[in-house]
């Protein structure tokens, strides 16, 4: 096998020129599709940034009132499509005022419920009992930030007494995540503030006047559910409505109009490319075929000089994969260039992995790998052809 | 003393559409070290002849024995029958015959040293020595790192006798190798030939038009002619053996005085 490979390769040295032609045919097809899957990959992977940098994509959220139990949410949350799932409480009650502990401002602010996992409040891992995330012009109106000690209160018309609840803020949201003045804290803290204003007694917090909370119960009147990835937003929408009979509000046509975008570039990439390895195909075939054709009496003198068929069957693939091998090497190189002169030309910066035209190593080598599979395949025309050629060709066909 | 090739009755036919041609051999027997040349008219079937006794056809039927060097003897009509047989062709081709061609026989990517060689790699006989004696013997140290299309054709056929000679093969094929080559040059590549073939105790097979230097030589002759066949659409061609002109092994190396 050592001595066929050496020969192989000697005899692909030699002929420099057909191998310099093959590597041009690889790369004039390779290169181009290369560009075109970048392309593809760069400005669908923009669009994708552009909707998964706001988390609020992939969200759905029910609309008008309707009845949900803490039974409901952690059905929802069972649900493979589901990331993340809270109740809400009404709408109603959805304004607080926040002050700082000891500051002397107050701000009005809108009080969503949050919790662990949910990402909105994304990176910080996790949301405690007596946590509130504030987004940036609340943090900033307040003179606040993470770690801040600040207190909610809210009042209502029937209450003599205001519900004050104190709560570290554990973390400030980025500016274009959440605008407005919204603080985020737990369900809990927000169905709390919903039995005040229902007037329940609230002992722990002071409140003693009130009907029993004991009586109280609790159902929710919506929930905000985020999908795990944008391909289960528009699943995940219909099965809630469906499952709670209910309308949900999301940006599904968006997400869908995008994903169906990435899908119509992907099968026009696929045809483009299935077209020109059909043509690929035919000049390799032909080309290895006809390079064994014109070495005939070389690899019949192999035959005569006693290496067995099978052996000899492998000298065209083994040159047949060193010329993928350089063809993929020149082809990626000749790929860069074209992928820096587009970056140049259209000044992008669009996507984290770099920019317009993008191929992530795992691609490169995915691409490579069917590189390899397809021009050894190729090679198995020319590889029967050089098995089945007679050593006696030597005798008989004097040149 | 044993044979290196003992062959009795044995014959193939080639058939295209219903005529057909067969080439019948009644007996040859080739001592070690021994000099046999095949003469006949064109078309009797000197090539086929070759290609049966290299392992490169199948005969139909008859006995082809072959002694290797260990003193072994084995049936090579036989392998052709089986499917193991036959995967142990090629090897065993390498092993016991050198082939020279009438030209055309060298790669092209290998210089005159690399040629040479290859016969002993493929056979995983390696022997530098040997190399260095052939490449001596022959006259192609000034050009043993040349590659074959920098030689005369000439020097190619020597090159071609060294590799049929440098993996100790117990029988050399040569199939007309002095054709393309002029008379003082054919005559010095056939007594290089037998010569360096003495050297290593190799038997020499050779076909040849050219019955003026075959009769310089020492040698068992055989020739190839036509005989009536009761079949009007069948040829049949018989090896049969000439009035030697010599006999080997006693005979010298050189060209007859």
């Amino acid at each position: 096998m050592k001595l066929l490979v050496e020969l192989s390769l000697r005899d692909l040295l030699r002929d420099w020129v057909y191998l310099l032609c093959n590597v041009a045919v690889l790369a004039g097809v390779i290169v181009p599709l290369l560009v075109l899957f970048g392309v593809r990959n760069g400005v669908y992977d923009a669009l994708l940034g552009r909707l998964l940098s706001d988390p609020a994509t992939l969200q759905i959220d029910t609309s008008g009132n309707n009845a949900f139990t803490e039974a409901d949410l952690v059905e929802l949350r069972g649900w493979p499509e589901v990331q993340f799932a809270t109740l809400k409480t009404r709408s109603l009650f959805d304004y607080v005022n926040v002050r700082e502990v000891g500051g002397r401002g107050k701000q009005e602010a809108i009080i969503a419920p949050s919790g662990t996992g949910d990402p909105m409040i994304a990176p910080l891992p996790a949301l405690n009992a007596g946590e509130v995330v504030l987004s940036a012009a609340l943090a900033q109106q307040l003179g606040v930030a993470a770690g801040a000690e600040v207190q909610l209160f809210t009042q209502a018309p029937e209450r003599p007494r205001q519900l004050m609840l104190p709560a570290r803020v554990a973390a400030v949201l980025p500016p274009e995540r959440i605008t407005g003045r919204v603080v985020m804290g737990d369900i809990a803290m927000l169905d709390l503030i919903e039995a005040f204003y229902d007037e329940y007694a609230l002992p722990d917090h002071g409140i003693t006047a009130g009907k029993p909370l004991a009586s109280r119960n609790a159902t929710f009147e919506g929930i905000r559910a985020y999908a795990r990835d944008l391909e289960s937003l528009g699943p995940l929408q219909d099965r809630i409505e469906r499952r709670f009979a209910i309308a949900t509000q999301a940006d599904t046509a968006e997400v869908a109009s995008v994903l169906g975008l990435g899908r119509n570039l992907g099968l026009a990439l696929a045809l483009t490319a299935g077209v020109a390895a059909t043509g690929l195909a035919a000049a390799l075939v032909f080309g290895f075929w006809g390079e064994v054709a014109r070495k005939r009496r070389m690899i019949a003198n192999l035959g005569l000089l006693g290496l067995p068929p099978r052996l000899i069957s492998l000298f065209p693939v083994v040159q047949a994969l060193v010329t993928a091998l350089i063809g993929l090497a020149v082809s990626f190189g000749l790929y860069h260039l074209a992928a820096g002169a587009a970056e140049r030309l259209f000044d992008t910066g669009l996507t984290d992995r770099g920019g317009l035209v993008t191929i992530s190593g795992t691609e490169a080598m995915a691409i490579a790998l069917a590189v390899l599979v397809f021009v050894t395949a190729a090679a198995l025309v020319a590889a029967r052809s050089a098995m089945r050629t007679d050593p006696a060709t030597i005798l008989r066909e004097q040149s | 003393m044993q044979p290196v090739i003992d062959i009795d009755g044995l014959s193939v036919t080639l058939t295209s559409g219903a005529r057909g041609f067969t080439l019948e051999i009644p007996a040859l027997r080739v001592a070690p070290g021994e000099r046999v040349a095949f003469t006949g008219p064109s078309g009797t079937g000197k090539t086929l002849l070759l290609e049966l006794l290299g392992l490169l056809r199948a005969p139909g039927a008859g006995r082809y024995l072959a002694a290797l060097r260990d003193g072994a003897q084995t049936d090579l009509g036989a392998l052709w029958k089986t499917r193991r047989g036959r995967a142990q062709i090629p090897p065993l081709r390498g092993r016991l015959f050198g082939f020279v061609p009438q030209t055309g026989g060298l790669l092209p990517f290998l210089d005159v040293r690399g040629n040479i060689a290859l016969s002993q790699r493929i056979s995983a006989r390696p022997d530098a020595e040997l190399i260095e004696a052939l490449i001596g013997r022959l006259g192609l140290g000034p050009v043993a790192r040349l590659h074959p299309d920098r030689l005369s054709i000439g020097q190619r056929q020597r090159v071609s006798i060294a590799r049929a000679l440098a993996h100790r093969p117990r029988f050399v094929i040569a199939d007309e190798p002095t054709a393309a080559l002029d008379p003082e040059n054919a005559a010095e590549a056939m007594a290089l030939l037998f010569g360096a073939a003495d050297e290593t105790g190799t038997a020499v097979v050779v076909s040849s038009h050219d019955l003026e230097l075959l009769d310089s030589f020492a040698l068992t002759r055989y020739r190839l002619g036509l005989i009536p066949d009761t079949d009007p659409d069948r040829v049949t061609s018989q090896l049969a053996p000439l009035e030697a002109s010599a006999s080997r092994p006693a005979a010298t190396a050189g060209p007859a005085p």
